[in-house]
């Protein structure tokens, strides 16, 4: 056994992206500390979207650089960042509506040997189907923990937002990827569900996933966050706990719509 | 009757191939490809060129081989791919929705107009001709007795293409595929190279799709552009809409209804009031009332029915079914 890894699970340096004229990201710094959950926050307009758009590939940075695992991952398509084990989540819920919640867990997992066109003709190795069953069964128990067992095999479509938002940390949970990235989990969630949804990132945080979680729900991002960084044109204007936040005048001036040029 | 219901199967089976093929392109990966008949076309016409020898003046075309003709078809079956390939990678790269089908709706109009036009290729519009009964005289058949061969021929093929697609339904492959067709953003998220994938669909179908040409190619001994017009997609659409889009049972009865319907349809019409009469002053009229009917069909399932008759089934894992696969479980 080695020693905890004290790396960041992801350090963004001045990362920018313009839109013509308009530095949606504006040389954006920070670093999410591993075993963590660290908030995003920031009054709308801030860039926090853009700035995990860029993150995960989904954009492509002007300039800046990511690092995650020890390599700089800027530029690189969406599905090689997500197979290096870093996932997102969208700002509304990105279920695949036809297929079911059960179906939604398990493909949730990426495997190219699995996955080829040639398996799907021959059919799997012995090991392949062993491995499928034991996730089979994992997706069960995952489901399970979040009350969506019952509902498994319901056409993920048909689920409520609140329903759907479970099926996404389920996602989550299956895919186990080292970082994970939560735009807006609470968008269009009552407070009970809300309180599920704190437990289940303590429940990342103790399977091996760090969190970095966006979110304008404030009294949230107190609840499940040990570290805040906030963001406001582009950039990032403070950080550290959320109570030292409170008390700062940039972030109450970029929540008041004050100037904070300067 | 016989001989009118054995080019009926006969048809329906290559017609079932063919919807086999677009339901991998539109039933799971999603695309509304509209160059389909193209590959088609292109599987028809190749396995011609390969099998019907050298060209007669005024007749010009490429190749004029005469291979055996299951080594042809073969090679149509592979240009057809590598046609696909070409613009499957240029339409798949950033373009989805309407803008990924006006594309390959003008890379099928490409396709038609040089082969309609010049003539070197598939010698114009006047097309080509000439395969009679192949596999015939392997097995020394007579005029009758072929047809039945050829009808029995495209039956197995047919099945076997089923049973090949029922496997890759079930596959994680497939799984994969209608990952794209039902969200490809979160696709990308869980680690899917959708460019790729959706690429693979794409080949696949086509491929299929080159396969039914070339039997086409036999069943009619001929191939020119009046046998085949781009908009003639829009039929293997409805079958597929009609029967359950994804679902591979409701594609095959998907054809079995609109290939009855088009085929009866030309029975059917002129017994309507003045139609028949007006068909005699004007010939495309019956033509005209039978892409009217698909269309209404058309309209009628968008409407009221829009997953089909047999829509596409997801394995139930409550009920002790395999879940999500076959091979998970």
């Amino acid at each position: 056994m080695s020693g905890p890894d004290t790396s960041p699970a992801l350090e963004v340096r001045g990362l920018t992206k313009h839109f013509g004229g308009v530095y949606a990201v504006d040389g954006c710094s920070f670093q999410a500390p591993r075993g963590q959950v660290t908030g995003l926050i920031g009054p709308n307009g801030a860039g926090k979207s853009t700035a995990i758009d860029l993150i995960s590939g989904f954009k492509l940075p002007d300039g800046g650089t990511v690092l995650f695992k020890g390599r700089a991952i800027e530029g690189l398509a969406p599905h090689h960042i997500s197979r290096m084990g870093l996932i997102r989540t969208f700002q509304s819920p990105r279920e695949w509506p036809g297929l079911t919640v059960l179906e939604n867990v398990v493909m949730a997992r990426w495997d190219a040997g699995r996955e080829s066109f040639l398996r799907g003709v021959v059919g799997l190795a012995r090991a392949q189907r062993d491995r499928s069953s034991a996730e089979l069964a994992k997706a069960r128990e995952i489901l399970d923990e979040f009350g969506l067992l019952a509902l498994r095999d319901e056409r993920a479509g048909n689920l409520s937002g609140g329903q759907k938002r479970l099926v996404e940390f389920a996602r989550i949970r299956m895919a186990q990827p080292e970082l994970v990235i939560l735009d807006e989990p609470m968008g269009g969630v009552n407070p009970v569900l809300g309180e599920r949804m704190a437990l289940a990132i303590e429940a990342f945080i103790a399977t091996g996933t760090s969190v970095i979680v966006v979110e304008h729900n404030l009294p949230f991002i107190e609840r499940v966050t040990q570290h805040v960084i906030v963001m406001a044109l582009g950039t990032v204007i403070a950080e550290g706990p959320f109570e030292s936040l409170r008390s700062n005048q940039d972030v109450v001036d970029a929540y008041l719509g004050g100037a904070v040029a300067g | 009757m016989r001989e009118y219901l054995i080019s009926v199967l006969t048809e329906g089976a290559i017609f079932g191939i063919m919807a086999l093929g677009l339901n991998v392109i539109w039933g799971w990966s999603g695309d509304f490809d509209l160059a389909y008949y193209g590959y088609i076309a292109v599987g028809a016409y190749m396995t011609l060129v390969l099998t019907v020898g050298p060209a007669v003046a005024p007749a010009h075309y490429i190749l004029g081989l005469t291979l055996p003709y299951p080594l042809a078809v073969v090679i149509a079956v592979i240009t057809s791919m590598a046609v696909s390939l070409v613009v499957g990678s240029i339409a798949l790269r950033h373009l989805r929705g309407i803008y990924f089908s006006i594309v390959t709706l003008g890379a099928v109009y490409v396709m038609y107009v040089f082969a309609g036009q010049y003539t070197p290729l598939f010698n114009g519009y006047q097309g080509l001709s000439g395969l009679f009964d192949p596999m015939g005289d392997w097995f020394g058949l007579d005029y009758l007795s072929y047809q039945y061969f050829l009808l029995g021929l495209c039956l197995v093929l047919f099945a076997l293409v089923f049973l090949f697609m029922w496997r890759i339904s079930g596959s994680r492959f497939g799984m994969a595929l209608r990952t794209l067709r039902e969200d490809e953003r979160a696709a990308a998220a869980f680690g899917r190279d959708i460019y790729r994938l959706k690429l693979k669909g794409y080949v696949l179908g086509a491929g299929l799709g080159g396969f039914a040409g070339a039997l086409f190619a036999a069943y009619l001994t001929a191939f020119n552009t009046s046998a085949w017009s781009p908009v003639e997609v829009i039929v293997l659409y409805s079958a597929v809409l009609v029967g359950g889009r994804g679902n591979i049972w409701g594609v095959a009865l998907g054809v079995l209804i609109m290939g009855l319907l088009v085929q009866e349809s030309t029975r059917f019409l002129p017994m309507l009031p003045g139609l028949g009469e007006l068909n005699t002053v004007h010939p495309q009229v019956l033509l005209a009332a039978r892409g009217a009917i698909i269309g209404l069909v058309l309209v009628l399932f968008l409407r009221f029915r829009p997953q089909g008759l047999l829509p596409e089934r997801r394995f139930a894992d409550s009920e002790g079914a395999l879940a999500v696969a076959p091979q998970t479980a």
